[in-house]
């Protein structure tokens, strides 16, 4: 019952105000570039306007933020559909660790800690990621990227993860972006 | 249960709800195909967001999500229906209100009751958890809480740092030692020989530049990690030679960096009961802060469950209410439908409805009653129709004898043992010129006459109460001016059992009869004083002619002697003349009848009249006659006589009136003729017919007689009555066609 409720009001409570209120820059990826070569694709690209005040409070007070990214390669064609030629998807989320009073990233393989925020930050919002491909890249064709993220999951102590586990407490999607990435 | 029972009760049993029509059934199933469509498209959507929203579920497992998902489900689809339920039912009982229909106020003051009893206490409830609540993170969050939790971890880094200054000798002498080693002696070897003489949960590390542990001596893998890894991320921050300390939840350590950016490390571990407390002083202070953050969608959260348990607790009271009002409505309303049902004269109706409380008694005394009504208005149907038939059947032998008691010439009264009329036939009443409505039911003593009442005394009397004692009398009674001889037949009246049941008086009217009679006996007389006068009367007259012949020469001085001789001539002649009036009444030949215009041969007569008697006016009347059977002769012979009559009363002028009509009821035409002349008075109306009656000079009253003769051989009859404003009516009808005697 208290599930419900929840739902019920946190789509009031936190559809309104984001209807009312001054529209916050949108999320985005900027500078997607990188390069193919054999059966991987090496992307680089920058996550901008993903953490709002209201998150850097949260993420200094202890929660835990994730984001969730697709990365996809594709074969563009002039007068064809674009063929998605690798894919791959993964998380990367940061902790604020009160008592050692770093910050933990987790990259997925293995967790950096790091002293400050600002490092942190960018840790969460820069990328450069290989992707494995279904097959070897053709030189001198043209290979695009597309990136997206979406905040993943949002860490927040047992308690109220009970309270919020339905709820997403912020609203960050970005669109589908694209960058020409080389095959020399 | 109980309530469905109560509406296929109802269903059956209401009037204004008979079996509904396809119409409305098709009707109902669309509105539920639209309601159940509107909830499954509920609980899908809901399902959608809640899937969606649940990827944040954290740590939370797959099954868990899985099985709260359905509770939440349910729980969705149980308040869609309760609310479906309890609006569907309150917007009923508006309309039932609305429509007027038997029970709806009270269920609807009883629903509200329940609602309003309900409703008060919940929004205490409600206002008060609600402040409790708010009142209580408030406090949490706002109070000395945090300043606790906060200290709490100041003191517990502090003791961790604490020990990792104390490690910073250790990490000094190790990092002397290494800096000294000779190259014939490893990493290793000097790290063992520094860390003599320590405790056995401080160990050595030495790090490399990349943060990598180049030698470890007895630190634990992921803390010698975690140390790496902060000291990496301190590149460049962080001056040669200086000591510095890190801490983790399990361990606290001294770093010394050497010259060539290495780093020597003494790390104490902190016993795992200690470092959970650590942890969990850690894990409350970033709760609270979380909470302190989440203030607000936190309380909205509680506030909001605490509204749905509110609405679940009033929809839950309004659901009870509406179906203990109808537990208790119900009954009364197919109780008051049922005696309306009754009332209309439907005894028919049984109320299916069965409970062992005071309502099913109520029920069942109410079936039980209509059955007995039902019983009983059969056997008065039942009695109704052998009455009906009963009555029928007296009804059909009632008109039976009153038919006979009409057409009969008698005339009847019957009084009853109480000695009241109990009938009186249409003879009767014309005979006695009284009126049945006025007499009708009263007691005869009272209704005769008070001349007539010493012969029904008498009559009576002989009777007396005899059952079946019959006694026949002739009386003579004057009726009005008119005096008829009535033969009276006086019956007591005898019951099955024998006992009295009253009085039947017959009387005929012997009059006309007697009149008869007289007219025939009057005839004989005639036809032998004619005879007997006729033969002398010859030779009288010869011999007195023979004796003027030869003795009036000789007494031509003799006065006498002639006018002895003519007086006996004349006298002989008028003998003559009487005895032939005499011998044309009793010799009156049996009328020769054919069909014929009465109103010609009448017509014909009256203008004879006309041109021998002008000063009088004649009129001749004639309606619409069919043909009649009649001798001319006979008819216009009595017609000339009443006109001759007519003539004689009126002297030289008057008006006299013939009108010939037809009476289709019974059969016959009437001939009137009426004059006004002086009238004859009441005293001799019952001798005008009757022979040698006359008031006329030298009239020798034979001139009605013959009508009279003449109207009864046509088998009629002739009255004679006043004329308005004056003078006298005679009448004489007879059948259009007689009917043949023998």
């Amino acid at each position: 019952m208290r599930y419900v409720a929840i739902s019920l009001i946190f789509l009031g409570v936190l559809v309104a105000p984001g209807l009312s209120a001054a529209a916050p820059p949108k999320p985005r990826i900027t500078d997607i570039h990188g390069q193919a070569k054999g059966r991987t694709a090496h992307v680089q690209f920058t996550l901008r306007n993903a953490f709002t005040p209201g998150m850097m409070e949260a993420l200094k007070s202890g929660i835990e933020i994730s984001f969730k990214t697709v990365v996809r390669v594709q074969r563009h064609h002039r007068n064809w559909f674009d063929t998605t030629v690798g894919e791959i998807t993964f998380s990367r989320s940061v902790r604020y660790d009160a008592l050692s009073r770093v910050y933990r990233l987790n990259r997925g393989k293995d967790v950096e800690l790091l002293p400050d925020i600002f490092t942190a930050l960018a840790g969460m919002t820069r990328y450069e990621v290989t992707v494995p491909l279904y097959h070897e890249v053709t030189r001198g064709k043209k290979y695009r990227a597309l990136v997206r993220t979406r905040l993943d999951k949002v860490g927040l102590s047992d308690p109220l993860r009970s309270i919020f586990f339905f709820s997403s407490l912020w609203d960050v999607e970005t669109e589908w972006a694209r960058g020409d990435i080389s095959a020399p | 249960m109980g309530e469905r029972r109560h509406f296929r009760a109802m269903k059956k049993f209401l009037p204004g709800k008979p079996d509904p029509s396809p119409e409305k059934d098709r009707a109902k199933k669309k509105r539920e195909r639209i309601a159940i469509g509107i909830v499954a498209v509920l609980v899908a959507g809901l399902t959608i967001l809640e899937a969606r929203l649940g990827a944040i579920s954290g740590k939370v497992g797959f099954t868990s999500n899985i099985i709260i998902f359905a509770l939440i489900n349910i729980n969705v689809i149980l308040i869609v229906l309760l609310i479906f339920l309890v609006t569907r039912n309150v917007f009923k009982l508006i309309l039932d209100r609305k429509r007027n229909i038997l029970g709806a106020k009270i269920r609807s003051r009883l629903v509200l009751i329940f609602i309003s009893f309900s409703l008060l206490p919940t929004i205490i409830l409600f206002i008060a958890a609600t402040n409790i609540t708010t009142t209580s993170i408030k406090s949490w969050i706002g109070g000395r809480v945090g300043v606790a939790l906060t200290s709490a971890l100041d003191i517990a880094r502090g003791s961790l740092e604490r020990e990792a200054g104390n490690l910073s000798v250790v990490a000094d002498r190790a990092a002397t030692a290494v800096l000294r080693k000779g190259t014939k002696v490893s990493l290793r070897d000097s790290l063992d020989a520094a860390r003599r003489g320590l405790p056995s949960d401080v160990s050595l590390l030495l790090v490399s530049q990349t943060g990598h542990a180049e030698v470890s001596g007895g630190v634990r893998g992921e803390i010698a990690e975690e140390i790496g890894s902060r000291l990496k991320g301190e590149e460049g921050t962080i001056r040669s030679q200086d000591v510095t300390t890190i801490v983790g939840e399990s361990y606290a350590s001294a770093v010394r960096h050497l010259p060539d950016g290495r780093a020597v490390v003494a790390v104490k571990t902190i016993p795992p009961r200690e470092a959970k407390r650590i942890r969990e002083i850690a894990n409350t202070y970033d709760e609270y802060h979380q909470v302190r953050l989440l203030d607000d969608p936190i309380r909205a959260s509680y506030i909001a469950t605490l509204i749905l348990i509110t609405l679940l607790v009033v929809f839950a009271a309004s659901w009870m209410g509406i179906y203990l009002a109808r537990q208790i409505t119900v009954p009364v309303q197919m109780l008051a439908e049922g005696t309306q049902k009754v009332a209309s004269g439907n005894l028919a109706v049984r109320l299916d409805y069965r409970s062992d409380d005071e309502f099913g008694h109520l029920v069942g005394s109410f079936n039980r009653m209509t059955a007995d009504l039902m019983e009983m208005k059969k056997s008065l149907e039942d009695a109704n129709v052998s009455l009906s038939a009963t009555f029928e059947e007296l009804r059909r032998r009632s008109r039976f004898i009153e038919t006979i008691l009409t057409n009969i010439s008698t005339g009847v009264i019957v009084i009853d043992r109480g000695g009241r009329i109990a009938m009186i036939n249409k003879v009767a009443e014309r005979m006695l010129a009284i009126k049945t409505d006025k007499v009708l039911g009263k007691p005869y003593k009272e209704v005769v006459r008070e001349e007539h009442y010493d012969v029904v005394r008498t009559l009576s009397r002989e009777v007396g109460e005899m059952p079946g004692k019959q006694v026949e009398r002739q009386v003579d009674l004057t009726i009005g001016t008119k005096r008829i001889s009535l033969r009276v037949s006086v019956t007591a009246l005898q019951g099955d059992d024998g006992e009295y049941m009253g009085l039947v008086v017959a009387f005929d009217d012997l009059s006309q009869a007697m009149r008869l009679q007289r007219i025939m006996a009057w005839r004989e007389v005639a036809r032998r004083i004619a005879h007997e006068i006729r033969n002398p009367l010859t030779p009288i007259q010869l011999s007195t002619e023979r004796l003027q012949k030869k003795f009036a020469a000789s007494h031509e001085d003799d006065s006498a002697f002639s006018e002895c001789t003519q007086t006996i001539l004349s006298e002989v002649g008028s003998l003559k003349s009487l005895v032939e009036e005499f011998t044309r009444f009793a010799r009156m030949p049996i009328p020769a009848f054919k069909e014929g215009n009465l109103g010609e041969e009448l017509r014909v007569v009256v203008e004879t009249f006309r041109t021998a008697h002008p000063g009088i006016t004649w009129e001749f009347e004639e309606g619409e006659i069919p043909p009649v059977w009649f001798d001319p002769f006979q008819i216009r012979r009595a017609v000339t006589n009443l006109l001759e009559n007519a003539a004689a009363a009126l002297g030289k002028q008057g008006r006299c009136v013939v009108q010939v009509g037809h009476e289709p009821a019974r059969g016959s035409v009437r001939v009137s003729v009426g004059d006004d002349g002086p009238g004859v008075p009441p005293g001799d109306r019952d001798r005008l017919f009757e022979p040698y009656f006359s008031r006329k000079e030298g009239g020798m009253g034979l001139g009605l007689a013959i009508v009279s003769a003449i109207a009864s051989d046509h088998q009629g009859t002739v009255k004679v009555r006043d004329n308005v404003p004056k003078g006298t009516v005679f009448e004489i009808e007879f059948p259009v066609r007689p009917k043949k005697e023998g």
